[in-house]
């Protein structure tokens, strides 16, 4: 049955692609894609993924922390690309809490990220048993990144004197043990802009903190160079990075869920490519001029 | 699910089917969402920022603990909003000396220190023998890149002869970096349809489910 769901979807996606350089109308290219994003999500089709040595890395930084490490984990990035970047940091937060990490997180992002945190964190602290301001803190919002990254090398608490729920820092016991960047082992910025390069130039650079990151595709071949000059320890690139990380956590979720729906809009797109460019070249010999 | 979470679902499954009715063509429930958008993103901008930094950072502090001193970043701060008046907007100009000063210190360190340096100290220490011949070959590879992607960039000579030769080599390796960042961009973009794909279908098709079935 399933078989058969995907021969009729393939000549559906001929058919439409067909309509497209019939008609010149992009439309059917949508239509063609929603096809072939909702098929795989409905029947739940899953490819295999290889790790992505990038990610191990990541991975392996993480798991070689001594146990209750102190880490801080970034949710720098926008409503607008939750499906990239949520399942990243829902991966990355169970390795921590496996490791029994006691995690700091905040976010430079106004516009979805605290709430975000807020939601993940306590999500995933009642599955893992974990106590709020003991074992996790989410630390929340503050405006104007490049004062809060360079302050918080000085003092958190001078950068946050309250945390997400207006809580003074003073009144939180695992802030008593984190003053500054010092008492941080690792941190890992899931970012969708480019504050993820600040992360790297001011607090890499001048605090001499490792840094791991997760970003949206869009920015990793950016990123890339800063993981090969050995700036960044480990890199989730996109969808891809954040099913790496859940296959390697041994959590499965969305991104892994979502990943056989990307690899089939892919392999239509590179189709759509080829046929779109051969039709181009033919019609260009013949004189037609017609794109 | 509350009656709560269901009306949360179904606004957003609105707003999102709104929104993707403008890949069929422009319509008023596009125009919509989008004013709606607009304006509840100014609106929630607003209160963050009066709460997590006007009164956390000054009001607070200064009223707290005393911090008196903090009304000067706080003056820097209304007196950007004299350029909105005419015959004033010169006062504007010493907030804007003081950031731009401030920024141009800041980057000056990061960026040289963090990101140039680095940089060209990974590029010069990436040709190592001891990697192997496949390590070898993509350490040439990225010196290669980097020399001829500079060349290109550099207008004071003519491009011809070798020069010319060298500089169109790094248009290829440009042409390459940009085939992957589109490549990239397409992982991105589709990465976010299947997001709202999984809403649609699992978070409102539950709520549906629940509902009338």
């Amino acid at each position: 049955m399933i078989v058969l769901a995907y021969i009729l979807l393939i000549l559906a996606g001929a058919f439409l692609l067909y309509m497209t350089f019939r008609t010149n109308d992009r439309r059917y290219i949508y239509l063609a894609v929603a096809f072939y994003v909702i098929f795989p999500v409905v029947l739940t089709m899953q490819l295999p993924i290889d790790i992505s040595p990038e990610s191990q890395q990541l991975y392996d930084a993480i798991a070689a922390l001594p146990d209750s490490s102190a880490v801080m984990l970034t949710f720098d990035y926008y409503a607008s690309t939750l499906a990239e970047t949520e399942p990243m940091s829902r991966a990355v937060l169970h390795h921590m809490f496996k490791k029994n990490c006691r995690v700091v997180t905040m976010t430079t992002i106004p516009l979805g990220g605290p709430s975000i945190s807020e939601r993940v964190t306590r999500d995933l602290a009642e599955e893992y048993g974990k106590e709020y301001g003991v074992d996790y803190v989410n630390l929340g919002y503050k405006a104007n990144y490049v004062a809060v990254l360079k302050g918080m090398g000085s003092s958190i608490k001078a950068i946050y004197p309250a945390d997400n729920s207006g809580t003074p820092l003073d009144e939180i016991p695992l802030m008593a043990e984190i003053k500054n960047y010092d008492d941080l082992d690792f941190i890992c910025v899931i970012a969708d802009n480019g504050v993820v390069e600040y992360w790297m130039s001011i607090v890499n650079a001048q605090y001499g903190i490792k840094i791991g990151s997760g970003v949206t595709a869009v920015m990793a071949p950016k990123i890339y160079a800063y993981v090969g000059s050995g700036q960044m320890t480990g890199l989730l690139g996109g969808m891809k990075g954040a099913a790496d990380y859940e296959k390697l956590v041994g959590k499965p979720d969305a991104a892994i869920k979502g990943m056989a729906a990307q690899s089939l809009v892919h392999l239509f797109i590179i189709f759509a490519v080829i046929v779109g460019n051969v039709i181009y070249i033919v019609e260009r010999r013949r004189g037609k001029g017609r794109v | 699910m509350s009656f709560v979470e269901h009306l949360q679902i179904w606004i957003a499954a609105f707003f999102m089917l709104s929104l993707f009715s403008f890949l069929y063509k422009d319509n008023p429930f596009y125009k919509l969402a989008e004013h709606i958008f607009a304006g509840l993103s100014a609106g929630y901008y607003i209160g963050l920022v009066w709460h997590a930094v006007i009164l956390q950072t000054m009001i607070n502090p200064m009223i707290q603990d005393g911090k008196w001193w903090l009304f000067i970043p706080g003056l820097l701060g209304v007196m950007m909003f004299s350029r909105f008046f005419k015959g004033f907007h010169w006062i504007s100009r010493y907030s804007l000396a003081f950031v731009m000063g401030n920024t141009a210190g800041i980057f000056l360190l990061s960026e040289l220190h963090g990101k140039v340096i680095p940089q060209v100290q990974a590029t010069m220490r990436s040709v190592d023998p001891s990697q192997g011949f496949g390590g070898l070959l993509l350490s040439v590879i990225i010196i290669t890149g980097v020399i001829s992607t500079l060349l290109y960039f550099y207008f004071s000579k003519e491009h011809k002869g070798l020069l010319g030769g060298v500089a169109k080599l790094g248009i290829w390796f440009i042409m390459v970096s940009f085939g992957a960042h589109f490549g990239y961009t397409v992982m991105a973009r589709i990465s976010l349809l299947i997001g709202q794909v999984q809403f649609l279908i699992f978070d409102w098709g539950g709520s549906i489910q629940q509902i009338f079935f």
